[in-house]
């Protein structure tokens, strides 16, 4: 045999354990889910063909998904504007040359690497009505408890506030690291030229960290489009109270593991896939535009 | 008035052991174009950035027109920086890089406008107007870095071996284009270079930097002929002058079987002495120092003879560099006799110091 | 008159207390929930609205409680399993793979690569529930199995990380084993694996993490409480002993504190991790 065919061959066997994962794990399921999506099946019953009728419910007859959408839609702007301007800010400010900045960079992400179930458990605690370190402190600037977890819209606030915590290092680190990426002589160029260090942030910083920016809103984007374990476990798994918490992500679990409709929670899943890569795209092209533009 | 002053500069990286410039005293005078030039780590470019503020001067002070600026911020110094690598902001068009200072000045935008064109028309840059740093060559984003400084009319130019990214054609063409301008323009400039024939073709003086300290600032021509020290004989002139430290013996050294006078105030306070020979003052002859030819280099116009010294009793290792005619010169591995006319060697102490001018 | 003058000390020293005041300020947002949970469980129950932050009276019984009211050993022993055996077979055969794209010429290979990238887009939620009905057609529900089989042969962005790695590293390393006569396999195994060192800990170390903080797959697969993780086993604990605080706290922190070790050792790795999948720029 050829070296070169050696060679290929070896590559054919290398991916392809990896190559039978995916296909396995991650294409199959595609495929099944789009299929399944069509039918009516509780996994008891064999599976029923309905066409598009669970499309069509979710479309026009099922007030809980509009719920679960503008929930959606609220929370993913609720956490991704916060978590922009803060981890700009966050990224900014740790990026200079100070002593004892690396302990602080450290101590920043750390929440980037502890467990969003155990801290949804942990926020919970903060967010507590009657003995919360929140309404604590709001205490002891003399404003009133504040009904966290209590009240749908408070509630809505308290996934937001949480959401922003867990997601801004990951942001910080990816903006920073971005904003290392631009040359000290073009910020010692725009110095001489006059700028302020506001404004080389604004004209300068900026303007070159937009590819960065761009792939932390689309990563935000969906991972907030899709959120589960937090609300799972700081709100419940119904989303309460009152559907204040009811997002998709949990209208989907809803569906498929408490009510065993696992065709209505296909639907639903492609639903949310479209959207998303409706969204993705959409966000793409902006970008593209934006740096055309500048 | 926009004359630039060092006075007792002193710049120290924290946990060095050495400054990187040492009580620097210089001044440039209004509209003059000074060279500093030394080999890398001699401390040009710092001494520059502190001209610019981007340096902080630990102890001394710097003086722009008089001012002291020392703690003053870069963006008040009116002064305008030619870097290296450009450092063109890559999202912006070559427009808008040109204008970016004075946008934050917050001139009129008709008035950025007609310096923006006016500078582009002096480096032959309007086609390439809206364009992006990406889309142009070396030598034009050369030209936009320079464009960049000249439409701030500042007080001074500070130039950071602004052409040592082009290629060797596009530099020797670029040299003659810059000091033309800068004759034009009348700014104040500082310029640095490690290259010392860019030194001596573009500057009205220049300043020879080593270690952080100023060896001798002085005109092109005054460096070349009257060296304060042997570090300066040794840099600035290519091939670099030979330099032999030899024993001092009844008031005269031999180079070779060539036997040389030393003055006598010399040889009376020194039991040694560095004698410095440039290459073009070597005759070839009948007469003077045997020597075995290793190489030869034929550059066209000249040609460089490289050599080793041959004693009486054998061959010593010292080197010597001597200049041939373009005609017919000797072959590799023969020997010569080369000779200097007295009147044209310098002397050096061992400590460096010039002790006596051939001219 | 030399050295900076004094108006140019005073506004360093402004500018330098502003930076750390803002550091620090930033700091506390960081920690404080866990310092809060820290501080909770070192209190007893009704004296949870303490606003100190440290209790006259630690009560580190807490802590005991947490084992007797959850198997915690037992649980810590399934997520460092499930961890190590995903961690293990990911960074093999990711790395495998990785380098057969990176470096291994074959038919469709470019095709198949855009493919894998593809996949990065799909959301969980397609995929969750044919897995699950995947997972209960092998009789896997409430078996280990569903937890490590899935992720041991690698994914897609591990392949993708590796790969990037790979064609970062210079070919003459091959290119001399390729003349000594080396086969792809030995290649991989002696010459380039030692090198690919930094990116295996990034990718060990964010595989790690993503196992034991996975909530959702654990949650739709297992009942049984001796093969459940341990953000189940809290979650389960918070269901139970709704406002319990201080044990929940004392279980938070138990469960966080093999976490912040592995971050601490090996922080510098998981930040590259994040900035490579980053690659932010212009």
């Amino acid at each position: 045999m050829t070296p070169d065919r050696r060679r290929a061959r070896a590559g054919r066997m290398f991916v392809a354990p990896n190559l039978g994962a995916l296909a396995v794990f991650m294409l199959f399921p595609l495929g099944f889910s789009l299929y399944m999506s069509f039918q009516k099946w509780d996994l008891f019953t064999p599976p029923k063909f309905v066409g598009v009728a669970n499309f069509r419910t979710l479309f026009t007859a099922d007030p809980l998904f509009l719920i679960a959408l503008r929930n959606t839609a609220v929370f993913t702007v609720g956490t991704i504007v916060p978590t922009l301007l803060v981890s700009l800010a966050a990224a900014a400010i740790l990026n200079r040359k100070a002593k004892a900045i690396g302990i602080f960079r450290a101590i920043i992400f750390v929440p980037l690497a502890v467990s969003s179930v155990v801290m949804a458990v942990v926020w919970q605690f903060v967010f507590n009505v009657d003995d919360g370190l929140l309404n604590t402190m709001l205490g002891w600037l003399g404003l009133g408890p504040v009904p966290w977890l209590i009240d749908p819209g408070w509630a809505m606030v308290s996934l937001c506030v949480v959401s922003v915590w867990k997601s801004v290092p990951f942001a910080t680190v990816v903006l920073l690291a971005a904003m290392q990426g631009v040359p000290e002589t073009l910020h010692e160029a725009a110095t001489i030229d006059g700028a302020s260090e506001l404004r080389r942030f604004v004209s300068i910083t900026v303007p070159l960290i937009r590819g960065a920016l761009s792939f932390v809103v689309i990563i935000s984007v969906i991972n907030a489009f899709q959120a589960f374990d937090l609300v799972y476990v700081l709100t419940g798994g119904n989303g309460g109270p009152e559907t204040g918490t009811y997002v998709l992500g949990i209208m989907l679990f809803q569906h498929a593991f408490a009510f065993l409709d696992f065709g209505y929670a296909s639907a639903l899943a492609w639903v949310m896939f479209a959207i998303l890569l409706a969204l993705t795209v959409l966000q793409l092209r902006f970008a593209r535009r934006m740096s055309l533009e500048i | 008035m926009a004359s630039v002053g060092f006075e007792h500069a002193t710049r120290r990286y924290p946990g060095t052991a050495r400054a990187a410039v040492h009580d620097l005293d210089l001044t440039v005078d209004d509209g003059e174009f000074l060279v500093v030039v030394g080999p890398s780590g001699c401390g040009k470019s710092t001494a520059l950035r502190m001209v610019a503020g981007l340096e902080p001067v630990d102890s001394g002070r710097i003086r722009i027109g008089g001012r002291d600026v020392t703690d003053t911020d870069p963006k008040e110094r009116d002064t305008a920086m030619v870097f290296q690598n450009y450092a063109l902001y890559p999202h912006m068009t070559v427009a808008q890089n040109m204008g970016f200072a004075l946008k934050i000045a917050k001139l009129p935008r008709a008035q950025i406008r007609d310096r923006v064109l006016a500078a582009a028309r002096l480096l032959d840059l309007q086609p390439y107007l809206d364009r992006r740093p990406k889309d142009l060559s070396g030598g034009q984003r050369q030209r936009v870095a320079m464009g960049r400084a000249i439409v701030r009319q500042p007080q001074v130019f500070l130039m950071d071996e602004p052409l040592s990214n082009l290629d060797a054609k596009l530099r020797a063409q670029t040299r003659s284009e810059l000091a033309a301008l800068q004759r034009r323009l009348g700014t104040t400039t500082v310029y640095v270079t490690h290259d010392q024939a860019e030194a001596l073709t573009m500057g009205d003086r220049v300043a020879v930097l080593r270690d952080g300290v100023l060896q001798q600032c002085a005109s092109p021509r005054a460096l070349y002929r009257e060296p304060a020290n042997v570090f300066v004989a040794g840099f600035i002139g290519s091939p670099a002058m030979n330099l032999l430290t030899l024993p001092i013996r009844d008031y005269s050294v031999a180079i070779g079987d060539w036997v040389v006078a030393v003055p006598r105030d010399i040889s009376d306070t020194a039991a040694q002495v560095v004698v410095g020979i440039r290459p073009e003052h070597f005759e070839l002859g009948s007469m003077g120092v045997e020597i075995e030819i290793d190489v030869v280099e034929e550059l066209g116009a000249d040609t460089y003879l490289y050599g080793r010294i041959i004693t009486p009793d054998g061959a010593i290792d010292q080197h010597i560099v001597a200049r041939a005619g373009w005609r017919d010169p000797p072959a590799r591995g023969s020997r010569i006799l080369v000779r200097a006319d007295p009147d044209r060697l310098h002397f050096f102490a061992t400590d460096g110091r010039c002790l006596r001018r051939s001219y | 008159m030399s050295g900076p003058t004094e108006r140019v000390i005073k506004r360093s020293v402004v500018r330098a207390v502003a930076l750390y005041a803002a550091l620090i300020g930033m700091a506390w947002c960081a920690l404080f929930p866990i310092l809060w949970a820290l501080s909770g469980s070192l209190k007893t129950e009704p004296g949870i609205a303490e606003p100190n932050l440290f209790p006259a009276h630690p009560q580190w019984s807490n802590y005991a409680r947490v084992f007797s009211l959850m198997p915690f050993w037992r649980m810590l022993g399934n997520t460092v399993l499930y961890a190590c055996c995903v961690t293990l077979g990911q960074v093999f055969f990711c790395s495998l793979a990785g380098y057969a794209f990176a470096r291994l010429r074959f038919r469709g290979r470019d095709t198949l690569f855009v493919l894998y990238l593809a996949t990065l887009m799909v959301p969980l939620t397609v995929t969750v529930i044919p897995q699950f009905i995947l997972m209960r057609a092998f009789g896997w529900t409430d078996t280990p199995w569903a937890m490590i089989v899935p992720g041991l042969f690698g994914s897609a962005f591990g392949t993708y990380l590796m790969r990037q790695f790979f064609l970062t590293l210079p070919t003459d390393l091959e290119e001399a084993a390729v003349l000594d006569g080396c086969s792809p396999w030995q290649i991989y195994w002696r010459i380039l694996l030692p090198h690919i060192r930094p990116a295996v800990m990034v990718l060990a170390v964010l595989t790690w993490v993503n196992v034991w903080n996975d909530f959702l797959w654990p949650l739709v697969m297992i009942q049984r409480r001796d093969i459940a993780t341990l953000t189940l086993g809290l979650v389960w604990m918070q269901g139970q002993y709704v406002s319990r605080w201080p044990v929940l706290m004392a279980a938070s922190i138990l469960i966080l504190l093999p976490l912040l070790g592995v971050y601490g050792f090996a922080q510098r790795a998981f930040v590259r991790g994040i900035t490579l999948t980053g690659f932010g720029g212009r």
